[in-house]
């Protein structure tokens, strides 16, 4: 979808306030054109029928009525401009950020989270001024110019004609240059969406930075991306402000015609000139209110002009937003099949093959099965295929053939939400989510209360350190957790498990970077989480797999070899070439 | 107010494009006024002198008009072209300052930090420096100029319009910013913040959106972050509606001047103490002046939001690093042993100690192992010595010289650390490894490569070396990573090697490779390393038994075997051990 087409989606939202703010601005018009109807009147009496203060007043009056209705009319259409973007904007981001979760992981690897960050902060507010400034000032750039020329054609003709005339120019240059601006200023966009990318990746990688005394040549870098930055947005900004500028000109030679026109007139110069063609005669208080007015006339055009900026803007976020959400998540099932009540949850895998890139199998037909209860170690040297195995049973990627199934329902055709309520995931490097440690155990559980927390902690062999901590189960933890070893996240990641209370448990090298000792504490957690549940471990210790219901030995992308640790230690497989290694005191 | 001083110290290198910008800002403004001025002067001027059938010189107030009209559009073009070029050059060099400020503090004062917060910081933030030049600065000094300008030019005609004028003037452009400086003072500071939570949540729910959704939590996050956007859209909402009014009362202050001077000018017309132009005159410059103060309001409503800005940057920047670098000059270390005496430290708030007391020496070119459990000090004592920190008593010392003498870029250059955690950076595979060494040749990135048993992968990529490592990458699993920084580590050559739990979460086979690459790496090189490998281990010249930041066991493998923390540490039971041992 253009652009333009995703902005245009969103008006309906808009429409109804920016209707008022139109009705506002046109309204401002009018008593413009009252004001200035006045005033020339009271100039007029003024300087040529010798008025005197009390002459004057029954229009001055009503001037100091005209200027309170402008203040609020003013501020009435500052208002729902604002309701017109501020609806838009909400309802966008929340869209848009609840289709990237749709999309999901697999999508999301390709992508760089600081430029999405991006595009779902600033990208967002950018099109604030579409909504608000630039639509009504398009509105209102065709209506108070009629307004005033409806009013300025019958007192003077000529003064209308020459409005009427230089007008159309402003748009017609405006829309010259505006086509190379906006070619220009997609660029710019997306330069800019690199920069946010590259400083958070800067910023993630500073201490690798700094280790290997690169961070001070990163500085350089920086330096280097905002001057680039700089020339291109002064690329941009020289072009739209040519379009400002000549757009400023015609508006000023309009004014400089019309006053001219009208002050020979008032002089009553004697022009060489048939009578035919003699220019109609005007009055002081015709030529004075046209004068007055003739600066409001071209205000709408000089505005639009400047709010253009705003429609760029948007059309650039808009592009970035649209290629989001044109991006089509893996089709739900048309009608979701569901699990039973109590489903057993057979899992198997059907000849599955998966690749990440064409031509590149990470799986190449895969068939294995979990039954209920039963706990899966998944073993084998890296690159062989665990991880893929992990993301298609958690519904991160389907399989390119085959088919992944539980309880003889294709994975496809499930409500992947409710499929995924019976799971519990304990990834290679869990992420903590900002707020507290209770709210991160909480995540898949959020109504669960503080003994119930402290329970699961207890349980995953967190509760020790946690209540060592100066705030407890309240400590604020960040992205990396914060001051927590690799260790601690790992077990505030297993207490979410432990209090998920799940059927299906997908554990992901959850024993990695613990020491030994630790370690064990663990897997006396994790075989109390086996029990009663189905687990799919994918593990290189030996400690975890000797007591697995079955092992699982995969190589490139295929099952090499499965059984039980006794069966398959007495082959010379593949598997027991592993735990000599393993083991090499053994 | 100190943040306002602070803060024009720091345009103070670009004092030069400031005052270009406040020129032609100024001539623009007055040329505007000149022109709406003289043209009311000019039409009335001109239906008088027809009127009574005199002469007039028309040339020259036609010339006035001519010229202030394109004084006005030329002035307008490159007031915006200055003031942008100036603000983009300004936001650079304080990026690049901002940065300078960041990097001493990685990564011990920056913990406590989210890097979307600190994104938040060297973008947006940065960003709204900016508003304090174009939007506060330049237009406080052009209202002022301007603004006398025009109270004495209508003193010339008349005292009492004058004084109007001015009170309506400082009405519009100072009492006026003094109120919407504080009604906008909450909304604003609370803007920034949620600003900056709404990007952290943002970076939350993309690079943690697996858990989100296998814990069901997603759709709370994207509740999470609709609420925010609520939030942050009712303090806009509130800022809108204090800019509404105040834009609205800029407008009825310039109209009660046009009234006012029509008040007071009518009677002096009738009186024949003012010509009718000049009171056409005065009544439009009077509307017109208004202009030069009409953008104060909003700059002063925002000035809070980019105090705020700034308040969070010099916060960052006012932080002490950790660790200073000491003013004279790194001494010349002889050799490359290490030296560990009485080493306490504790992380502030923590309740115990992270070392308590750590005492050992590394010899030149041996190895020696560290083992404990979690939370017993090994990474803590890396750290220290890298001076990522500084100890809390207690000595290190390198070839003779303390560490504490060292610069930490000096320093560092001599020690390569290989951790679990390898961050790759969003560029080529070649680009990481360079981060390395910048010089090194590509037939050296490829021994390196080939050391650590990486080539063959890198090699057999579409495009090889060039291939795309990062985020947005290659997917490289724990083993390919691990073993580009081992390529890092060799390629930066330096004589102490630092390795944290090289093969941790990694495959029997990939470990077994891996343990010969790092073979190779550790030749010749003074190493410590954290496992709990014990295939690791044997090979070790020594082994420190770390728990809970003490030194409770040491000696070699073999020695340790009897020991009564160490083989527990290794999970290795009595029982297993011996039938390992016979």
């Amino acid at each position: 979808m253009p652009a333009r087409d995703l902005l245009k989606e969103q008006m309906p939202r808009a429409t109804r306030w920016l209707r008022l703010t139109v009705a506002l601005g046109l309204a401002g018009g009018v008593l413009v054109i009252l004001q200035a109807w006045l005033l020339a009147h009271i100039i007029d009496a003024v300087a040529f029928q010798q008025a005197r203060l009390a002459d004057v007043q029954a229009w001055l009056w009503p001037l100091l009525v005209i200027f309170l209705l402008r203040a609020a009319a003013a501020w009435g259409s500052e208002q729902t401009a604002f309701r017109a973007a501020g609806t838009v904007q909400r309802a966008l981001r929340d869209r848009v950020f609840r289709h990237i979760q749709q999309l999901g992981p697999a999508w999301l690897a390709g992508q760089r989270s600081g430029a999405l960050a991006e595009d779902l902060t600033r990208g967002i507010e950018g099109l604030h001024d579409y909504y608000a400034r630039y639509l009504p000032a398009m509105t209102l750039t065709v209506l108070i110019p009629v307004a005033i020329l409806l009013v300025v054609l019958p007192v003077d003709w000529l003064s209308g004609l020459v409005m009427l005339f230089t007008a159309p120019l402003i748009p017609l240059f405006m829309i010259l240059i505006g086509q190379g601006v906006a070619a220009v200023n997609q660029r710019q966009w997306k330069q800019l969406a690199r920069m946010g990318a590259h400083f958070l990746d800067v910023i993630q990688g500073i201490t690798t930075l700094k280790l290997f005394n690169a961070s001070r040549r990163e500085a350089a870098v920086i330096a280097r991306i905002s001057e680039d930055y700089r020339h291109s947005t002064m690329q941009v900004l020289r072009l739209a402000f040519l379009s400002s500028a000549v757009l400023e000109f015609f508006a000023t030679l309009g004014i400089a015609i019309v006053a001219v026109f009208i002050g020979f007139r008032l002089y009553q110069l004697d022009l060489p000139i048939p009578d035919l063609l003699a220019p109609p005669e005007v009055s002081f208080f015709a030529g004075f209110f046209v004068l007055l007015l003739a600066p409001e006339f071209y205000l709408p055009l000089r505005s639009l002009g400047t709010h253009y900026h705003g429609r760029m803007e948007a059309i650039a976020a808009a592009e970035r937003l649209a290629a989001i959400l044109d991006t089509a998540p893996p089709a739900p099932p048309a009608a979701p099949a569901t699990l039973a009540a109590k489903p057993r949850l057979t899992v198997c895998f059907e000849d599955v093959h998966f690749a990440y890139e064409t031509g590149r199998e990470a799986l190449a037909g895969v068939s294995l099965s979990i039954e209920p209860g039963a706990r899966v170690a998944l073993v084998g040297p890296s690159g062989a295929g665990k991880t893929t195995v992990a993301s298609l049973l958690l519904g991160f990627i389907r399989p390119t053939q085959g088919r992944v199934t539980v309880d003889g329902v294709s994975l496809a055709d499930l409500d992947l939400d409710a499929w995924r309520r019976h799971l519990a995931w304990v990834p290679q490097n869990p992420r903590l989510f900002t707020g507290t440690i209770a709210d991160n155990i909480r995540l898949g559980y959020p109504q669960a209360d503080l003994a119930a927390v402290q329970a699961a902690a207890e349980r995953a062999f967190a509760a020790e350190f946690i209540t060592r901590l100066p705030a407890g189960y309240d400590t604020q933890v960040g992205e990396r957790g914060a001051g927590l070893s690799g260790g601690q996240i790992q077990r505030i990641a297993l207490a979410r498990a432990f209090l998920r209370d799940a059927r299906l448990v997908v554990l992901d090298e959850a024993t990695a970077s613990l020491d030994p000792a630790s370690e064990a504490a663990v897997q006396r957690a994790v075989d109390a989480l086996a029990l009663g549940r189905s687990m799919l471990v994918i593990a290189h210790r030996l400690a975890t797999v000797r007591d697995a219901d079955r092992i699982l030995v995969l190589d490139g992308g295929r099952i090499v070899e499965q059984g039980k640790h006794t069966a398959l230690i007495t082959r010379d497989g593949p598997y027991r070439r592993m735990v000599s290694l393993l083991e090499p005191a053994a | 107010m100190s943040e306002l001083l602070r803060l024009w110290r720091l345009f103070r290198p670009y004092r030069g494009w400031m005052l270009a910008g406040y020129a032609i800002a100024l001539v623009t403004v007055l040329a505007n006024v000149t022109l709406m001025a003289i043209s009311g002067w000019f039409i009335t001027a001109m239906a008088v002198a027809g009127a009574a059938g005199v002469a007039m010189n028309y040339f020259t107030p036609a010339a006035i008009i001519r010229g202030s009209a394109i004084a006005r559009t030329a002035g307008r073009y490159f007031e915006r072209l200055v003031s942008h070029e100036a603000t983009l050059r300004q936001l650079a060099g304080l990026r690049v300052w901002f940065y300078r400020h960041l990097e001493p503090l990685a990564p011990a004062r920056l913990q406590q930090y989210h890097s979307a917060d600190l994104l938040s910081r060297i973008r947006t933030d940065v960003d709204a420096l900016d508003n304090f030049y174009t939007r506060v600065l330049v237009p406080v000094l052009v209202a002022v100029t301007a603004g006398v300008g025009f109270v004495l030019f209508t003193a010339l005609f008349d005292l009492r319009i004058a004084a109007l004028l001015l009170a309506l003037l400082v009405l519009a452009g100072g009492l006026m910013p003094w109120l919407t400086r504080r009604l906008g003072a909450a909304a604003g500071r609370r803007l920034v913040e949620r600003q900056a939570t709404l990007r952290r949540l943002a970076v939350d729910g993309t690079q943690g959106l697996s858990e989100l959704l296998v814990y069901g939590a997603a759709d709370a996050h994207a509740a999470r972050l609709d609420a925010l956007t609520r939030e942050l859209i009712a303090d806009q909402a509130r800022m809108s509606r204090i800019e509404g009014l105040f834009q609205a009362a800029v407008g009825l202050c310039a109209n009660l001047a046009l009234f006012g001077v029509l008040w007071l000018g009518v009677p002096l017309v009738a009186d024949a103490g003012l010509p009718p132009p000049q009171l056409a005159m005065l009544a439009l410059l009077a509307l017109a002046a208004f202009e030069a103060v009409a953008p104060l309001p909003l700059a002063f409503q925002h000035l809070e939001s980019t105090l705020t800005a700034a308040r969070r940057l010099f916060a960052v920047v006012d932080t002490a690093p950790a660790v200073q670098d000491p003013p004279t000059p790194s001494p010349r270390p002889a050799g490359h042993d290490l030296r560990v005496r009485g080493l306490c430290f504790g992380y502030p708030g923590a309740a115990r100690p992270a070392l308590d007391g750590v005492d050992f020496d590394v010899p030149e070119g041996q190895r020696v192992a560290i083992v404990g459990a979690t939370g017993s000090g090994k990474t803590t004592l890396f750290n220290l010595l890298l001076r990522f920190w500084p100890p809390d008593a207690g000595e290190i010392s390198l070839g003779g010289a303390a560490l504490a003498d060292f610069h930490g870029e000096d320093l560092r250059e001599r020690i390569a650390l290989v951790s679990q955690q390898t961050h790759l950076f969003d560029t080529s595979i070649r680009e990481n490894l360079l981060l390395a060494a910048p010089d090194a040749s590509q037939t050296t990135l490829e021994a390196a490569c080939r050391a650590a048993q990486i080539h063959d992968f890198i090699a057999g990529l579409p495009q090889g070396y060039d291939t795309w490592a990062g985020e947005t990458g290659v997917r490289l699993s724990g083993g390919q990573a691990r073993r580009i920084a081992i390529a890092r580590a060799l390629l930066r050559d330096a004589p102490i090697l630092l390795l944290d739990e090289p093969t941790e979460g990694l495959d029997a086979a990939t470990e077994r490779a891996l343990m010969e690459a790092l073979q190779v790496l550790m030749a010749g090189r003074t190493v410590l390393m954290i496992t709990h490998r014990a295939a690791a281990l044997a090979d070790m010249d020594r082994i420190l038994v770390l728990d809970a930041g003490r030194i409770v066991e040491q000696g070699t493998h073999r020695e340790l075997l009897d020991a009564a923390c160490y083989p527990r540490l290794l999970g290795l039971d009595v029982t297993a051990l011996t039938a390992a041992a016979g």
